[in-house]
């Protein structure tokens, strides 16, 4: 029974009117969960209830049939008592003890001690830093110990809240890459609080989508996530494909890497780092549907090195009517594609109706190499 | 962790108890608590006592008023000396002392003094005091015995309406003293004694113009050591200390016409 | 310096000692239970516990000699538990002490505490320390200079007291005569060249306390 079932309500008290919290949900304590919604959505609440942290709740947590809080019956186990772990915001290092110290202050704690101190400091790359003092420390560097840390207290899971969230563009890459690595290598179950939709796309197994207090969805990353394209109702998304493909080769000589998408169907990203993406592996990928264009007739001689024949699945009109959003069925994948109104309209699309996608190289993209983040489109930083 | 720290706790809470406990253990010294004003005498006169009965004595000295509080709640003292008769005769009325005990040791004698103006006499005061920027300083007429006397003096002279409102009042003697011989204040009246105890002159007021200071002890009640404490009354009342307690400015039952 | 000054500063330093071990014991616990108390009631509390710094000596004092008196209920207790009574004895002026200094430790606690929040304590919370395995390694070496300055100035304070010990205490030689007191009585007997001593000692101790108390903090806050 590695589940985590959530049964919870905000209490009504006169200094909490506005936020209410209604969440009634099961998920699978496996690999790694994002939760994704905007702020104010209800995010750390839910992680901080699973933590123990807050108190201001009603209802029922069980975890892997271990009853964590239930209100009715008075049940309420503290959290030091819950083995759950949690990577905050900022990483809260103890600023009086060193690196060391601090991962000597989890490992103490620790109510099993299996793992290796040398060989979590080796893993999360610690090992230059052990004898620093927190503060002397980068917010990269701080989020790693705090990772480390958290790790060596042995959680039988691990909560992360908006953990890369202080860190630059290239660290969030890094420190992303790394806690995909530690959960595979520790296979230690995860729930991932983040506002982007790009650092969960990249890590999360499932996705748990809340607003303003509730679940909106719930399930397997690609599908919430393109169900949140047909959607776009609470939460406006950045519209894409989102994809893991397996890489298939890179290909140096045209500064290509080549994706598998079934046995006869590959796709061309500009060439990654043959290192870090290792033939074979699985790569997390999105493509904006803005990026992705539609022609009648196959394309011939064109630049654009991508393109496959699929049939519209779906057409939709965006909320300003400006444009349209299709589906589109391409071996056995559904892509989206964004166009404008004038183009639909000249083009007499239908549902049903075959045609080709085409997108360029650049328009696959990872957390990594991707300049523009993706996350909710607020009016702050909307495309 | 929190039993560490309980025990912890306890054992601070416990050794103060224990410390309470032992310190009564000892043999205790006869304990008197003096006025403040007579304190000086009565170390003077004490190691003449101490020799004569090998009683080990301690000196608590403080205001009449503080003293007698202390002792309506329970101090260790065994004897009481105070600077005027009504506290003494409170103790008596509240059953706070062995009976029989309350003695006069000494009459306080008031004086005027001014540390600028040694020659100043009580007679001219008048004509000095008819300039206002001179104050008078008095101990406090409500709480203190020589205040109290003070105060007679001064209506029987005719000078309370005119200068009533000139007075500097200390709470008690001692402070008015101070006040005097710091020329904190130009003049005052004081005790007698307490020129003659730091060899300075005055002016003696008229004894007729107050009524007599009479100050009393007691042997209080909670005494554990009645035989001492008895031993030291009649000392200070026995003719040959009296006499010496007349030389520090204080009269006695021998020099006194009542 | 005279024998009984010598006793007079050993009951003085007796007194300050103990006091600032209880004043410690107890006010960690207030000053956190402060701290954290969410409800209004709070003003209250801290009202009270700040009430010594308006009162005057003499009146907490009094109150106190009522209290501790062998007619009282607690002056009852005491005897029965010590057999001696609790007024005018050293562990009376002691209790007085920790009552009377008792904000000058809670404040700077509590202010601590409050200051410290409870970032790191959740932190540590969530690696599994429990409540007292928090004071112990998080909030007591992260607020060691708020200690540091409750434990001086509990400590100063006790020293220069003088209403309350004089009123409960009884000015008794070896037992309760405390240095202020000492002094005073020297003044009050027109001895100033031993009050002048006494004083100027207790003068320095004071200074030479309270500098060291701002040194370490100093050194502390440049790190």
């Amino acid at each position: 029974m590695t589940e985590l079932l959530i049964n919870l309500t905000s209490k009504k008290t006169p200094t909490n009117k506005q936020f209410s919290l209604a969440i009634n949900q099961r998920i699978e304590n496996k690999g790694i969960t994002g939760i994704f919604g905007p702020s104010g959505s209800g995010k750390t609440t839910l992680l901080r209830a699973i933590a123990g942290l807050e108190q201001h709740l009603q209802g029922e947590i069980n975890f892997n049939g271990k009853t964590l809080l239930n209100t009715n019956n008075k049940i309420f186990i503290k959290a030091e008592q819950r083995n759950i772990g949690l990577v905050f915001q900022n990483s809260r290092l103890f600023p009086h003890l060193s690196v060391y110290e601090n991962l000597i202050y989890a490992q103490k704690r620790s109510k099993k001690s299996t793992l290796n101190i040398d060989k979590i400091i080796v893993l999360t790359e610690l090992k230059n830093l052990i004898h620093k003092q927190s503060q002397q420390l980068s917010s990269g560097e701080q989020q790693r110990v705090a990772l480390a840390r958290a790790i060596l207290a042995e959680p039988q899971l691990l909560l992360l809240d908006e953990p890369l969230s202080a860190l630059d563009q290239r660290n969030k890459g890094k420190m992303l890459t790394l806690l995909i690595k530690i959960q595979q290598q520790l296979n230690i179950p995860m729930l991932y609080v983040s506002h982007s939709l790009a650092e969960l796309q990249q890590s999360a197994d499932r996705l748990l989508v809340l607003a303003h207090g509730k679940v909106i969805d719930y399930g397997n990353i690609h599908q919430v996530i393109h169900r949140l394209n047909e959607q776009p109702t609470d939460i406006n998304i950045h519209q894409q494909t989102s994809l893991a493909l397996v890489v298939k080769q890179h290909d140096k000589t045209h500064g290509l890497t080549e994706l598998q998408l079934n046995d006869q169907h590959s796709l061309y990203m500009p060439l990654l780092n043959a290192q870090q993406y290792k033939q074979g592996n699985s790569l997390r990928c999105f493509i904006f549907a803005s990026d992705i264009s539609i022609t009648l007739q196959e394309p011939f001689n064109s630049s654009i090195v991508n393109h496959l024949k699929g049939k519209i699945t779906q057409v939709s009109m965006s909320t300003n009517k400006q444009a349209v959003l299709l589906a589109i069925n391409c071996v056995q994948h559904t892509f989206y594609s964004q166009i404008s109104l004038m183009s639909y309209k000249k083009l007499n699309l239908t549902q049903g109706l075959k045609v080709f996608i085409q997108f360029k190289a650049s328009a696959i993209k990872t957390l990594t190499n991707s300049t523009t983040q993706n996350h909710i489109i607020t009016e702050e930083n909307g495309c | 962790m929190l039993i560490s720290y309980l025990r912890l706790f306890l054992l601070t809470f416990f050794t103060l108890i224990l410390s309470s406990i032992n310190s009564t253990q000892a043999a205790q010294p006869l304990r008197i608590a003096v006025s403040s004003n007579f304190a000086p005498v009565l170390k003077q006169l004490l190691p003449e006592f101490n020799q004569q009965t090998g009683v080990a004595t301690q000196i608590i000295s403080g205001v009449t008023g503080g003293l007698y509080q202390q002792i309506k709640y329970g101090a260790p003292y065994d004897v009481f000396l105070a600077a005027d008769s009504l506290r003494p005769q409170k103790l008596a009325q509240e059953n706070l002392i062995i009976p029989h005990s309350r003695k006069t040791y000494a009459f306080g004698q008031l004086a005027l003094y001014s540390a600028k103006n040694p020659k100043l006499s009580w007679h001219n005061l008048k004509n000095i005091t008819d300039n206002k920027s001179k104050r008078l300083a008095i101990a406090n007429p409500k709480t203190a015995p020589y205040g109290k006397a003070a105060q007679q003096c001064l209506i029987k002279q005719g000078l309370w309406e005119q200068l009533k409102n000139h007075l500097i009042i200390g709470n008690n003697i001692g402070q008015t003293f101070q006040q005097v011989r710091s020329q904190a204040v130009t003049m005052g009246i004081v005790a007698y004694s307490q020129l003659k105890l730091n060899k300075l002159t005055g002016s003696l007021l008229p004894k007729n113009c107050y009524s007599p200071i009479k100050q009393q002890l007691v042997i209080l009640k909670n005494t554990s050591q009645l035989e001492k404490s008895q031993q030291f009354s009649n000392f200070l009342l026995s003719s040959k200390i009296q006499q010496k307690i007349a030389q520090f400015g204080y009269l006695t039952k021998a020099n006194t016409d009542d | 310096m005279i024998d009984a000054d010598l006793m007079a500063l050993f009951t003085t330093l007796k007194m300050a000692t103990i006091s600032t071990i209880i004043l410690l014991l107890l006010g960690t616990p207030l000053a956190w239970w402060l701290a954290n108390m969410q409800s209004k009631v709070k003003v209250i509390f801290e009202a009270i516990v700040a009430l010594p710094i308006i009162l005057p000596p003499t009146v907490l004092g009094f109150y106190l000699l009522i209290a501790f008196a062998p007619q009282s209920t607690l002056g009852q207790l005491w005897l029965q538990l010590t057999g001696s009574p609790l007024a005018f004895s050293f562990s009376a002026i002691v209790i007085g002490s920790v009552l009377y200094s008792l904000p000058f430790v809670v404040q700077p606690l509590q202010r601590a505490f409050e200051q410290l929040g409870d970032h790191y304590l959740e932190a540590a919370t969530m690696l599994g320390a429990k409540p007292l395995d928090r004071f112990f390694s998080i909030v007591l070496p992260m607020t060691k200079a708020s200690f540091i300055t409750a434990a001086s100035l509990g400590f100063a304070h006790t020293v220069g007291e003088f209403g309350i010990v004089l009123m409960i205490g009884g000015n008794i030689p070896d037992q309760t005569r405390v240095l202020s007191i000492a002094i005073f009585d020297h003044v009050e007997a027109f001895e100033y060249a031993q009050a002048q001593a006494l004083s100027l000692s207790l003068l320095l101790a004071s200074f030479v306390l309270l500098t060291l108390v701002y040194l370490l903090n100093y050194k502390k806050v440049s790190r």
